[in-house]
């Protein structure tokens, strides 16, 4: 058990830090505040190349594996503790 | 109201839009109960219990508001869009210090979407500076100050840098979801995905007071938080129109212009951003008093206990006073950031526009910026009425400083609801209107 926590701890990190690098990679949308809670309209060009629809792929696959990573890193520290008292 | 819906279902192009925002937005609650790992999440159930806790105080507030309760439960969505907000209000501020910032703004969409990039690189600075403060808070067990259970066991460094990097990494993940929804769905992704968390946190607020005042204080607050939405649509919607007079000009053989319309100002242009940035500054005072309270038992110094009585109690007057006053700044600060009007009278001055009884040119500017600093007014006056509403209501109904009607919540909803629903009506209409034609 303790072998697999400590595999899944370091997978999280690294998925953690890639996941951070590839948002960064994207391009940003979201105009900023000028036109969050009631600014104009704003409906940019949505040019997806291939590029972007790639990086959008291995975005979604590294967020899934990131979140299955948490939850199975929760669930480990869950059946530890309920085997401990 | 219903056979509309059913319309906007049944139309392929915005039913795959609503059905990606809500989709969305599914994810993005169910982040906020993914405990971050390393965390005990019964010890932080127990924490949460107010029976054991008893009042919470109010720094955390505002962050756990716009994180809908993620931040107290400590999950992997814990910081929410907090770090986007401040990073989107201090790119907005440098603008006015730093002049490289105002010449990207300027060159149009190029240099905005270069400032967007500066603004996610300051996200995750923010959010890795969140975690880290989040993480030490929670460690320190400042978080829960009556509650002595381990929320973090482990406290070896390795542990609290992945937790660290983790947040991080659910922050920037949260900053996607709301750039992908303005991207493919519908509405303006950040402010949905805000409205998310402070409407999720309702019922639990509303079934608080019910069980706690009975139904009613129940009923009170409900009529209360009604009439308050109503004031706030009636407001957020009115608007002071500027006629423009567009003159005749021939462009090749096509006449061009020649009409009229008008420039819309709104009483109340600056949306809720006032009361936020006025509700994060008030909190900075209450901070730096935690941080100067001596922990070895010798006397507090004056002014930190003097801050301690004036400064950290929704209730007291002087609170409510600076409360006020800076919603009041505030509101013509940023009016002033984001509607110029030599900008506006010099556009009309290239397209031939004019407003009637007025030279263009600088009498223009003039007059826009009188007609607004005039608007203004009732403007600012109303959001730090609308924002007081809670802070009274808790010395009136003796409730909890969370009123769930309170001005914030409710400003954002209403502000984020009408232009939701606008933005899905546009569309709609699109759609029927080619229906129709063909």
């Amino acid at each position: 058990m303790e072998v697999l926590t400590i595999i899944l701890q370091i997978l999280l990190g690294i998925t953690s830090l890639l996941l951070t690098l590839l948002i960064l990679m994207h391009k940003g949308r979201g105009g900023g505040l000028s036109d969050m809670f009631g600014g104009g309209m704003s409906s940019g060009l949505a040019s997806s190349g291939v590029a972007e629809r790639n990086l959008n792929r291995f975005t979604i696959i590294l967020g899934l594996t990131w979140g299955i990573v948490i939850i199975a890193l929760g669930l480990i520290m869950r059946l530890t503790s309920v085997g401990d008292s | 109201m219903l056979s509309a819906i059913g319309r906007a279902f049944r139309t392929p192009d915005l039913r795959r839009k609503l059905l990606f925002t809500l989709g969305i937005i599914t994810i993005f609650r169910l982040g906020a109960f993914i405990p971050a790992p390393g965390v005990n999440y019964a010890n932080v159930r127990q924490c949460l219990d107010p029976s054991v806790t008893g009042e919470q105080t109010g720094i955390y507030q505002l962050m756990n508001l716009f994180s809908g309760g993620a931040l107290l439960q400590v999950s992997i969505f814990a910081l929410g869009i907090m770090p986007y907000i401040t990073a989107s209000i201090i790119v907005q501020l440098l603008r006015v210090v730093i002049p490289r910032f105002q010449e990207l703004y300027e060159e149009g969409a190029a240099g905005q979407s270069k400032l967007t990039q500066y603004t996610r690189y300051l996200t995750i600075a923010l959010g890795l500076l969140n975690a880290t403060t989040l993480v030490s808070l929670v460690r320190s067990g400042q978080l829960f100050p009556n509650c002595q259970l381990p929320i973090i066991p482990d406290q070896s460094i390795i542990t609290t840098l992945l937790v660290v990097i983790t947040l991080t990494a659910g922050t920037g993940l949260i900053m996607w979801l709301g750039e992908l929804v303005t991207e493919k769905g519908i509405g303006n992704g950040m402010s949905l995905l805000i409205f998310t968390s402070i409407v999720a946190a309702f019922p639990t607020a509303l079934g608080a007071i019910w069980t706690s005042k009975g139904p009613g204080t129940f009923f009170v607050v409900l009529a209360i938080g009604l009439v308050t939405t109503a004031l706030v649509i009636f407001v957020e919607q009115s608007q002071r129109r500027v006629p423009v007079q567009y003159a005749k000009r021939m462009i090749g053989r096509r006449t061009v212009g020649g009409t009229s319309t008008y420039i819309p100002i709104k009483v109340n242009m600056a949306g809720v951003i006032p009361v936020i940035f006025a509700s994060s500054m008030l909190y900075l005072p209450a901070l730096v008093a935690q941080f100067n309270t001596p922990t070895d038992g010798s006397p507090i110094p004056g002014w930190v206990e003097w801050i301690n009585n004036n400064l950290t109690r929704g209730d007291h007057p002087i609170y409510m006073a600076i409360y006020f006053a800076m919603i009041i700044f505030f509101t013509y600060f940023y009016v002033a950031i984001t509607f110029n009007p030599e900008e506006v009278s010099d556009n009309m001055k290239k397209y031939g526009g004019f407003i009637p009884g007025i030279r263009a040119g600088k009498p223009t500017a003039d007059y826009l910026q009188y007609v607004l600093s005039r608007i203004t007014l009732p403007g600012a006056l109303y959001l730090g009425i609308v924002a007081l509403i809670p802070l009274v209501a808790l010395v009136l109904v003796n409730a909890n400083q969370n009123f769930p009607f309170g001005g914030t919540s409710i400003l954002i909803m209403v502000g984020v609801g009408l232009e939701t629903v606008k933005q899905i009506d546009a569309q709609l209409q699109q759609r029927h209107y080619e229906g129709l034609l063909r």
